[in-house]
Formats: structure tokens, C-alpha cells, sequence
């Protein structure tokens, strides 16, 4: 051993550390900062959690088809890793926006989905599709062939979330039923409300780095454990 | 006047996010204690080569 050797700072203490801080001051400014609004009333607080969720499930599947596209380049199998493991916890977040959204729905509208919704639905089809990724993924055999597939597929399927929000403005004029939080002229809120979004969403985005640095870090230690247990004998 | 049902949806969707993270955590932790085994497997792999070859 390297007597000189500093440990290493570990980055997912650090964002686990911000997440707690930032998630304590997102829901502190939720409940006792923020003005109930006026039009939608108290339910509206479930806003500042559904859609910073929402926001990260994009930013979770646009995070694992840049890993899966820097897979196709540089042939690199950590980066294969690095492109499944934000699109597992991209699902997680789904399920979440969608559960939330429902519970949202249920308050406003008095119906837990409404298919006439573009939004809503477009949304579904994302999440659909980057769920099938898990079947395409696990139907093939560990490998370079499964890393290539998983990465396509990842990119293929970041291209619809710019399709889903050019699809939700066209039908704005149509059947504008769902809130849209920003239009062409910014922030489709006032200033307080859009702090606390912001502190929110920086909160979500904060907890999802480090679930990804956990999850990450507990797949790289199974693989070595297989490893090892192979070199041992055993059976991996 | 807060309209009661609306203060019980936002618990739940605030509720609903806390027990997903703990599921999580939960799950990773049952992951942690299958490594665990692991390693006292291979261990004990090691320890009867080491009893073999003395």
C-alpha cells in the first residue's frame, strides 16, 4: 500500500449530503414558504414534487442515451453500465410521475386519467418504451452484442421526449387541460413559486446522482465479487 | 379554509415519493447483504484451498 495515499472525497456522501439539505429546504419552502395558489388552491403544492419528478425522469433517460451513444463510440463496457443503470432509476421516476400525476388528476379533474390529454399520454408512451428497454435488454446474453443493443435503444428513445413536448405545445390550442409550467414566455409562474421549484428540482436532480452513484457503485462491486469468485473456483 | 381532501392528496403524493425512497434503500440493502454472503462464500473457498494445499 501507498503510505502517501489520501482517500479519495466520496462523491456519493457528498450528493447524498446535498440531497438531504436541499430536500429539507425544498420542503420547508413547500409548506411554510410558498402562497397557496389562488385558482387551484392547496393541491397545487403537489406541483413542486410531481413535476421536478417528471423533469428528472427526462433528465435520467436523456443521461442513460448520452452514456449509451459514448458506448457506440468508445466501445467502453463501464459506459454500458453507466447508460443501464440511469435508465432503471429513469423507470423508478416514472412510475413515480405518473402515480403522483394521478393523484393530481384525481383532485383537479375528478378522474384518475383522462386519454384525452396529450401530455399525459405522450408521457405514458415514453415511459412504455423505455420499459420495453429492460425486456430487449434481459433477452439478450451479458455482452458486447447486449451493450450495443441496450445502447441503440437508449438513444432511440431520448429522441421522443423533444417529440412529446413539440407534440403537448401544437395541441395546446386543441384540449389544453393539463397546466403547462413553461411557455414561450418563460416560467408560467410567479416569482416565490418558481424559487421553490427551482430549490425543488435541484433536489430531485441532486437525489437521482446519488442513487445513480449508489446503484453504481453496488453493481461494479457485484461484478467483482463474480470475478473473483470464478478466480476462486466457485461457481460466478 | 384548507379543503381537507386536497391537504390528504398532497400527503399522499409527499408520502408516496418518501416510501419509494425507502423501498429503495431497502432493496439496495437487501443487495449489500447478498455481496455479503458472497464474499464469506468466497472466503470460505479460500480458507479450504489454503486447508488442501497445507
Amino acid at each position: 500500500m501507498n503510505g502517501s495515499h489520501r482517500a479519495r472525497p466520496d462523491r456519493a456522501t457528498a450528493a447524498a449530503t446535498a440531497a438531504a439539505l436541499l430536500m429539507a429546504l425544498a420542503l420547508a419552502m413547500i409548506f411554510f414558504y410558498v402562497p397557496t395558489d389562488v385558482s387551484e388552491g392547496y393541491s397545487q403544492r403537489i406541483f413542486y414534487f410531481h413535476v421536478p419528478i417528471a423533469l428528472t425522469t427526462y433528465f435520467l433517460f436523456t443521461w442513460g442515451a448520452v452514456n449509451g451513444a459514448r458506448f457506440l463510440l468508445k466501445r467502453d463496457m463501464s459506459l454500458d453500465l453507466k447508460s443501464y443503470v440511469p435508465m432503471h432509476l429513469g423507470v423508478i421516476f416514472g412510475s413515480l410521475t405518473l402515480v403522483t400525476g394521478s393523484i393530481w388528476a384525481n383532485i383537479a379533474w375528478g378522474t384518475w386519467w383522462f386519454w384525452g390529454d396529450t401530455q399525459l399520454t405522450t408521457f405514458l408512451i415514453i415511459f412504455l418504451f423505455n420499459c420495453a428497454y429492460f425486456m430487449l435488454r434481459f433477452s439478450i446474453e451479458p455482452g458486447e452484442r447486449r451493450a450495443t443493443f441496450s445502447a441503440v435503444y437508449a438513444v432511440l428513445g431520448v429522441g421522443l421526449i423533444p417529440l412529446s413536448v413539440i407534440g403537448v405545445h401544437v395541441a395546446q390550442t386543441n384540449d389544453l387541460i393539463h397546466p403547462i409550467t413553461f411557455n414561450e414566455n418563460g416560467a408560467n409562474m410567479d416569482g416565490s413559486m418558481f424559487l421553490t421549484f427551482l430549490v425543488a428540482l435541484a433536489a430531485m436532480i441532486t437525489l437521482s446522482v446519488t442513487m445513480y452513484l449508489i446503484e453504481l457503485r453496488g453493481k461494479r462491486i457485484d461484478d467483482r465479487l463474480r470475478a473473483i469468485r470464478r478466480l476462486a473456483g466457485g461457481e460466478a | 379554509m384548507i379543503d381537507e381532501f386536497a391537504v390528504k392528496s398532497v400527503a399522499a403524493v409527499y408520502g408516496l415519493a418518501w416510501v419509494v425512497t425507502l423501498a429503495y434503500i431497502g432493496i439496495l440493502n437487501a443487495k449489500m447483504g447478498r455481496m455479503e454472503r458472497q464474499l464469506d462464500e468466497i472466503a470460505a473457498l479460500m480458507e479450504h484451498r489454503a486447508a488442501s494445499d497445507a
